[in-house]
Parts: C-alpha cells; structure tokens; sequence
C-alpha cells in the first residue's frame, strides 16, 4: 500500500470502527484515537522531501482521485496531523469531567484529520473539493455535539451556512479554473503556465479566495467563531478555528495566490486591505472581551489577518511570513485555548472578572500561558516575534507603508489584550472560591508543554522552522530571494516592536490604575468617545452579515412566495375566472326559447355571409 | 433471455401486470402486495439485464409497425436505461415501503394497480422513439397521477388532483401540436430519423410547455405542492423520483439527443429554470406543512437540471444525468420520511413538532444524509451532480444565470437546515412518537445510504453518463 494513503485512509477507518464501541468504555477509543493520528504523523513525517503520487480513475472529465505530495503540502499535512495528535492526547484528560459524548468527539476528530489530510494531499482540485467541502458536516457535528444546550445547535448552524456559501464559492471557482485551464490538477495548470489576470479568471481567483479567507476566519466571514468560542468546548476550539482552518486557509490561499494564478497590483492591495482590515477590528474586539474563550476567539481571527497581510504582499519575504505565521498561530493559538480548557474545567468558568491569581494553583499552565501569550504578542525572543518581523518586512518592501503602521497597531493592541487577559486569570486579586483549585491532569499539561516547548523552538532565531519548513515550501513555490529568513536582526524592526511593547504596557497600566480592576484595563478604549458607539453595535451584531442576512430571508422568503402564489394565480384562479366568466355568458342564451335560438341563427349565418362576402372582394 | 424480449418485458410486463393486479387481490392481501412488488423488481431487473448489452454500444429495437408513420418502436439505448433504471429502482422502493404505509388505508387494490401502471407507462415513454407513443403513454401516466393524487377522495384531495391533471394535459396538449407541427414539417415523429433535423422554434416552445407542465417548473408549478394531499408513497412515486423526471427527460430526450433548435430556446429555458429555481426555493424557506416544502424544493432542484440540460454541453449534461439519479434517490427518500413523520406525529405543520431526534434517530440519520445530498455536500453522491452542473454554465458563460443557480443553492442549504432544525431537534413539542415499522425504515434507511455510497462509487455513474453523452448527444461543445 502506498503510503500516501495512510494519513487519509487509516483515521476514516478507525473513525467508523469507533463508533462500534461502547460509550461505557473507559480508554479505549481515546487509545484508538491517540494512537490513529500518531500514525497518521509518522506516517506524514516519512514522506518528508520525497515526491509521492498516487492515482486512480474517479470522477471522469479529468478528475482523478489523484493525490501528491511536494514540499508544501508535506510541511501542512505534518502540522495538521501533528495538531489532530495533540488534541487526542489533550481530549484523554479534559473530556473526561464533560457530558459531551467522547464516542463522537473522537469520530469527529479522526474524520477531520482524514478530511483534512485528503485536502491537503490532492492534486486534483476536485477532489480538493470533494474533501474541504466534506469537512463541513463534520464542522458542524463537532459544534453540535460540544455541548448539551441549544446554543450550540445555533452556533453549528451559523457555521454551517456561512461555511456553506463560501464553499459554493469553491464550487464555482474551482470550475472556472479547471474551465480555464483545460484541466483540474493543480500541478498541470502549474505547468503549463499561471492563469492570468483577465475575464473569467479574475472572478474565478476571486471566489477561491473567498473560499480560502473564509476558512481562515478572515472578515466578513469570521462571525460564527467567537459564538463557537461561547457555546463549544476548547478542545473545538484549540483544533479547528486555532489549527486546522487556518492550515487549510492558508495552504489554499498560497496554492492559489502563487501557484496557479499570476496576481497583479489590485489583488495584491485587495488581498492586503483584507488581511488589515480583519487584524485590526478584530483585535479590536479582543481587546474588550472578559470571556478567556471569546477574547482567544476575536484573537483566532485577528490573527488570520497577519496571515493573509503576509501573503498578500506577493514578496517571497511576506509569504514566507504568512506561511511561518499560521505555523506560530496553530502553535500557540492551541495552546491559548488548552489554557483556558484547564481553568475551566478546574475553576468551572471562563469569565475573567470571576478569575484571578491563579498562577499560585496552577503554575504550570500559567508559566505556558505566558510564553504563548508573548509569542502571539510578538516578543522576541519566542516565535511570533520572528514570523510578525517577516510580514513586515514584506509590507514594507511593496512599498504600501500604511499596512506596515496597521500591523503595528494590531501588535500593541495584541499585547494589552493579552496583559489584561494575564493579569486577570493569572495574577491580580485571588476570590476566596478559587483558593481549592487544583494543577490540571497530566495529559492534559503534556501537550501544553509540547505547544510552549515549539513556541520557543520556533524562536530564538527562527532557524528549525526556516530550514526544515519554509525554505524548501519557498524553492518548491520557485521564490527566490535574497534576505535572509532566519536570524536575529538589531534593526528598526526590533526597536519598533519593543517601542510598542512599551506602548501596550502603558495603555495596560492606566486603565488599570484607571479602573483599579485588570478585567477592566481595557476600558478605557473601550469606552473611549466613537469607539463606544462603535463598539455598541458591534455587540449588537449590527456588522454580523450571518444575522444581517438571516433577519432578510423571512422578508426574502415571503416575496418569493408571493410570486409563486402569482403564478399560481396565472395557472389555477385566472383560468377558472376565465372559463366561468365565459360559460355564464353563453348560458344567458341558453334559456330554452326557440325564437331566441332562431335569432341568434339568423344573426350568426348573416355575420357570416358578410364575412365571406367581405373576404371575396 | 433475448435483448429484444427484455425490452418487452420491461415495458409490458407492468403495463399488463397492472390490470391483473384487481384479480389477484380477490386471493388475498399479501398476494396482491407480493405480486405488485415483484413486478417493480422485474421490470428493474430487465432494465438492468439491458444495460450490458447498450454499454457495449447496441441499441436494442423493437418495432410494432403502424400505418401514416406512427410506429410504436421500443428503443433500448444509454439514455433509456440509465433512466428506467432510476424510475424503476426508486419505484420498486417506494412499492416496498407502501406495504407497511398502506397498511389501514382503504382502497389498497386501486392503488397498486394505478402505481404499477404508472410504472409501466413510465417505461413506455423511456423506451418511446416515437414521439406520438411517448404522448400516449404521457397521458396514461397523466391519468394514474390523478387518480393517485385524490386517493383520499375528500373535497380538497379531489380539488388538487383535478389541478393536477388539468394542468399537465394542457401542457400536454400544447406538446401534441409542437408534434403536429414536426409531424407536418418533417413527415415523422421518429426520433431516429429526426435526429439532427432543426425544428421551428414555436415548435420546440410548444413541446417546451408540456415538459415544464409535467416537471413542474415555472409558470406551472404550483400543482406539484397542492398535490401533497396524497398519500406519502404517491408524492414520493410523482413529486421526487417518476413523474417530475418524464419532463426532463423527454428534454434530454428530444432536445439533448435528437433535434436541435435555435440557441435563443436553450437560453430562454436557462431562464426560465433559474427563476424557478429561486422563486420556489424562497417559498420553501417559509412554507410550513413538511410535505409542500419538500415539493417546493423539488421545483427548485428541478431547476437545477435543466440548467444541466439546457447548458448545451457534454460536462453540464452529464451533471444532469447525475443530477437526476441522485436527486431521485435522496428527495424520494425524504418524502418516504415525510410519510414516516406524517403518520406517526400528527400535525404536519413543521413549527409544532420537534426533538424527534432523540426517539426516531433512525429516520433522522436518513434524513439528513437525504437531505446533504440534495445541498450537495460532499461526500454525499449530490455533490458531483451540482458541480458539474455549475461547471458546464460555466462553459455555456452566462454569469447571471450562474448568479440565480448560486443563490438558488444556498437558499437549498437554508430551507433544509431549517426544516430539519425545527422537526428533529429542539423541544418535543407533544408526546414523543416511536420509529415508524421495519419495511418503512429499511425503505428510507436503504435510500440514505445509497445517496452516500452514490458519493463513495461515483466512478461507476459518471463513466456511464460520459459514454452516453458523449455517444448520444448532439450539438454539444
């Protein structure tokens, strides 16, 4: 058997085998799931820098169920498999104290990872779409069945439809290409030279990218993630919004931007304008949060935006970073969010203005919730620091300098968010409720470790990461470039980020000292004059566009029955009208008199004569 | 067997099984039930016994002559079986899981009898080259789907199946003069001799009228849910998996396979299709009684295959051969589930059920595997029909009718999510009701999976609609 097929084919069996077991008992589909996806990421580490393929005839019209791996698909099919263990491992401990089912959690996980890997894997941009589309069902189940309430029945369905729609976008993107280009694989189409930017291809580049930036969690289509952040476990959370959807996101987004398309200037500053856009507001949103999920929620989608900011530079040094950047954020992303899933399944809750100075009960998340926290936040030494300098750099070399001063902003607010965050959960002020609280299990401190541990490997220069991963996807993408990707560089860069630093900490210490509570540090943005109206209706959902489009559909919905009951009306009423209108006409000569009858005769042979007569002339 | 007696037995053996089945039931019930699913699974089985023999390229030809032109000549080629296969499968289900349905209703006799012949009139416009016989057992089945349709006999039911039957045999009528106007211009209704010929194009709108009538599609639709007062097994039989598909078959048929008319007519069936895809999606997304939604949402979807159809290509055509397969499997599985809802929880209104999940979980999983398939989410098997079709718009290079089909789909996602979310999950509304009985369930259990193997085993569909097309069509790109 082909090894390629492994990472796709062995979870999607056990995934099923697993739902043969028992819900009483108590490890073994946890085992199964742990030592599945282990497999899975051995088995994607083995195929490191060979060129596989496999092939079969599948769906006719050039669509064959053909899979490759190259150097960039191999670099996101280990981290993907390299997350889907993780989370394995970290559900073994948290899982356990919850009423959510572990059955269909584990099912959920083992088909994403397939899903995913199937992705991941294809060459065929078919069956790419076969896959991402299909992880879809499971987006759902897993939202679903996270938690008992109707609530998440709510939130799996926001995230259904709106993933629905930009995955019909793929649909159509992805025919327009293959339209194109004569044929559906992505390395063929790469072959025989990048489509161009006119006509049909600009729509259809357009809508991939719809569909790649919605996966990321990009704005406008970002929305269901901080309600999944409210109504779904951690483990949800660390897994897909954190890791998987923005390895998927990003992967495709890359595929796109610089391998089957040749982008000009104006997708270049749209692409930018997005990746600012949704890094700013919404980071702006984290910023105000008091809930340790949601602000980790509003962070997921702020930080998509660096991502595709980097890749939207079209620079070898901005992909690089954007690339680099999902990396960092899948790292420590997930292990924001396996924080928060440890304080909340000891202390029973997430709001932070009940939390504080935890750091006494459980030191050891605490001391990985800072360096994650630092990481994100851009400090250097740790890896976000490294992959943040290259997307600036790449801004600043297509010669756009406002995105670079965007950016910037984004990393102070980044940090005074996570200075409020820390200094709630953390340190501050312990309630006497919290005094009991217990270190989390094991299992579920290992793949913190594991996450903190890369955070810093990642860091300190960069070097692993650029040579083992970005270096040879840069060759694969044909790159080149001069600038050095890895190293420690006392630049302006550097004095930049420490000046923002400084920044972040003064905005933290006055709201602080401002407002006397660290849940409140933030306030006084907060509440600042415009932001507040701002802000306000932000709350209300008032730039949600799933709740603008859905408070339409019933009007939507009531026209469109009206032209149906319109043309029902033409069918069924108009002709009944008709024909009885008419009937009761002829009847009113039908009264039975034969002089009645005779005249109508004579009258009618007459008028008929005429006519006859008439015609003859 | 010999090619030429399964074509026959296709086509007679329920034509004539039909009228034996009032006798039968003078030996007893279960005889009657017996012999008329044995006469589904016949007919399928003939069908399927012909496809190796059209795979390898026959057309197997059976021909009763008839003075003036009008032979009555069976044709088996890839077209006519692929699509008795799907009529004569789905039928055989639905016959299965009318057994345990049509258990305590009355008048059981008549309504084996009318499905069966329906069935076989089916046959007989599927395997039809002439298009007078096409019209005549057009009409047959005009006649089963009425007395199917009022089957309760109450005022209303009696109401909606004489809407039924009216319009159809109007567009019925309005068909048979665009064959009169072929006849007097071209001498013969043959389809094999017509093939390639250029017909007028009031003609083809005539002919056009009809097709719209019998597949339910703008301006005359608004039958297909008023005819959601029959009995489950009937909407499942008419709206979902036969009668709605005659009308698309007899496109693919005459204008996909034989004659050719101006392009302004493919494109005014482009138009027409979209905005009956979008008007009758939006009545889904507030209609409330479960049965006239799922019948809305066939209009919709309806549209979506003739956009196939109408694209005038080899890849859109193939979507709506896979389109038509497995839009017939999943939307007859959800009407059977209607039927399972229907009577086991009373209102059919959709607000006041809910949170049947927890007790009916069988049906539900069918539901919604029915139902992805028809959103076309992967890997269930109505994903590769969507995309194809969308692919060959593409190709036909239209961005406003791909505009109205793309609404058109997520108004698809919308209404089913909803009408899901209200029937299966949320409060029990009244006391929660068991799983329907075995044969039911097997019948839409069996459905659902099918529309996820059709997923699994696309290979098999798609080369046997490329073959097809690609022998078959004319005038494609």
């Amino acid at each position: 058997m082909n090894i390629i097929l492994i990472p796709i084919f062995l979870p999607l069996i056990m995934a099923f085998l697993i739902l043969f077991i028992s819900e009483k008992t108590k490890y073994i589909k946890e085992l199964t799931a742990i030592v599945t996806t282990l497999i899975a990421l051995m088995a994607s580490i083995a195929m490191f820098g060979g060129a596989l393929e496999f092939s079969l005839p599948w769906a006719g019209y050039g669509a064959d169920f053909k899979l490759k791996t190259d150097n960039l698909n191999i670099v996101i099919l280990t981290a993907s498999s390299f997350f889907s263990f993780l989370i394995a491992v970290y559900s073994f401990g948290f899982m356990r104290k919850k009423t959510a089912s572990t059955k269909w959690f584990n099912f959920n996980l083992l088909i994403t990872q397939a899903f995913s890997a199937g992705a991941i894997l294809s060459d065929n941009l078919l069956l790419l779409l076969f896959f991402w589309e299909g992880l879809l069902i499971f987006l759902y189940a897993f939202i679903a069945l996270s938690n008992e309430n109707r609530n998440s029945k709510a939130t799996a369905m926001k995230a259904f439809i709106i993933n629905a729609a930009t995955d019909l976008c793929l649909v159509l993107g992805i025919a327009i290409t293959g339209y194109l280009a004569g044929t559906l694989n992505m390395s063929e189409i790469n072959a025989s030279g990048k489509l161009t930017m006119h006509g049909w291809a600009i729509g259809g580049y357009l809508l991939l990218m719809i569909a790649a930036i919605s996966k990321t969690g990009a704005m406008p289509f970002h929305t269901w993630i901080p309600d999944a952040g409210k109504n779904s476990n951690v483990n949800f959370m660390a897994y897909i919004p954190a890791a998987m959807d923005k390895i998927l996101g990003v992967y495709f987004l890359i595929r796109i931007s610089v391998y089957l398309y040749q982008l000009n200037g104006g997708m270049q500053i749209m692409l930018m304008t997005i990746g600012a856009a949704t890094l700013l507001f919404a980071v702006m949103m984290a910023l105000v949060q008091t809930d340790y999920k949601k602000l980790l929620s509003y962070h997921a989608v702020s930080q998509a935006g660096y991502m595709i900011l980097g890749i939207g530079t079209l620079h070898p040094i901005g992909i690089a970073g954007g690339l680099f950047h999902m990396l960092n954020n899948a790292i420590y992303k997930s292990c924001l969010f396996l924080t928060a899933g440890s304080v909340e399944r000891q202390t029973k809750t997430t709001d932070i203005r009940k939390l504080g100075g935890l750091i006494k009960n459980m030191p050891l998340t605490g001391l990985f919730f800072i360096i994650a926290a630092l990481s994100i936040s851009g400090v250097a030494p740790f890896s976000g620091f490294f992959s943040k300098e290259l997307i600036y750099k790449g801004t600043l070399l297509t010669g756009h300098k406002v995105f670079f001063f965007i950016a910037v902003i984004g990393s102070i607010l980044t940090l005074a968010s996570f200075l409020k965050l820390g200094h709630a959960v953390f340190f501050g002020k312990r309630p006497e409720t919290l005094k009991e609280t217990q270190e989390a299990p094991f299992s579920m401190l290992a793949p913190m470790l594991a996450l903190a541990g890369l955070c810093a490997a990642f860091g300190f220069g960069a070097k692993l990461p650029v040579k083992f991963f970005l270096e040879p996807s840069l060759t694969f993408l044909s790159l080149e470039h001069t600038l050095p990707l890895s190293g420690f560089h006392f630049d302006k860069l550097f004095f930049i980020s420490v000046i923002a630093a400084l920044i972040a900490l003064i905005s933290h210490i006055l709201g602080y000292k401002t407002f006397s509570k660290p849940s409140k540090a933030s306030d006084h943005i907060h509440h600042a004059p415009g932001l507040k109206q701002i802000y306000s209706m932000a709350e209300h959902k008032f730039f949600d566009i799933y709740e603008q489009a859905m408070s339409f559909t019933p009007l939507l919905g009531k026209c469109l029955m009206a032209a149906d009951n319109f043309f029902d009306f033409l069918t069924d009423r108009l002709p009944s009208l008709v024909i009885n209108s008419l009937s009761k006409i002829s009847q009113k000569f039908h009264t039975g008199s034969y002089p009645l009858y005779m005249a109508l005769t004579i009258i009618g042979f007459a008028l008929y004569m005429v006519f006859v007569l008439g015609g003859t002339k | 067997m010999t090619q030429v007696c399964l074509l026959k037995t296709a086509v007679f053996l329920p034509l004539l099984g039909a009228l034996l089945i009032p006798f039968i039931s003078k030996i007893s019930v279960q005889t009657r039930n017996l012999f008329a699913l044995t006469l589904g699974i016949l007919t399928f089985t003939a069908s399927l016994m012909l496809m190796p023999h059209v795979l390898g390229g026959m057309t197997i030809t059976y021909n009763i002559p008839f003075p003036l032109g009008f032979n009555f000549t069976l044709t088996a080629d890839m077209l006519s079986v692929f699509m008795a296969l799907i009529s004569s499968f789905v039928s055989s289900i639905i016959l299965f899981y009318s057994i345990g349905y049509m258990a305590h209703y009355e008048n059981q006799t008549e309504y084996y009898a009318m499905v069966v012949l329906f069935l076989g009139s089916m046959m007989g416009i599927v395997y039809s080259t002439n298009l007078i016989w096409m019209y005549v057992f057009w009409e047959i089945t005009a006649v089963c789907s009425w007395r199917l349709v009022g089957f309760f006999r109450a005022e209303n039911d009696i109401l909606k199946a004489n809407k039924t039957i009216l319009v159809t045999v109007f567009g019925a009528l309005c068909m048979l003069l665009g064959f009169v106007m072929i006849y007097s211009g071209k001498g013969t209704l043959d389809l094999s001799i017509l093939r390639g010929e250029t017909i007028s194009l009031l003609a083809a709108f005539l002919i056009l009228a009809g097709i719209l009538a019998k597949s339910s599609t703008l301006p005359f639709s608004t039958w297909l849910p008023d005819a959601g007062v029959a009995p489950s097994t009937v909407t499942a039989l008419l709206h979902a998996a036969v009668l709605v598909k005659i009308g698309v078959y007899a496109y693919a048929r005459i204008f996909g396979t034989s004659v050719t008319v101006e392009p302004v007519f493919a494109q005014t069936v482009l138009i027409i299709a979209g905005l009956s895809a979008i008007i009758s999606a939006g009545a889904a997304l507030v209609e409330t009684n479960i049965k006239r939604l799922i019948a809305y949402s066939t209009i919709s979807q309806l549209g979506f295959i003739f956009l196939g159809l109408a694209s005038g290509n080899n890849v859109a055509f193939i979507g709506a051969l896979i389109y038509i397969l497995t839009h017939s499997v999943a939307k007859g599985g959800l009407f059977l589930i209607a039927g399972i809802l229907e009577q086991k929880t009373h209102p059919k209104d959709i607000t006041k059920r809910g949170g049947l999940l927890k007790t009916m979980p069988i049906t539900a999983i069918s539901f919604i595997l029915c139902a992805l398939s028809i959103m076309a989410i992967p890997p269930l098997g109505g994903f590769f029909g969507k995309f194809l079709v969308f692919a060959g718009a593409i190709q036909n290079g239209n961005p406003w009718i791909i505009a109205m089909f793309m609404f058109a789909a997520i108004l698809t996602v919308l209404y089913l999510l909803r009408l899901f979310y209200l029937v299966f999950l949320g409060e029990a509304k009244e006391h929660p009701p068991k799983e329907g009985s075995p044969t039911m369930l097997i019948s839409v259990a069996m459905l659902a999976l099918i529309s996820l193997l059709l997923g699994a085993l696309i290979y098999y569909p798609m080369f046997y609609t490329e073959a097809l097309s690609l022998k078959l069509g004319v005038f494609l790109q």
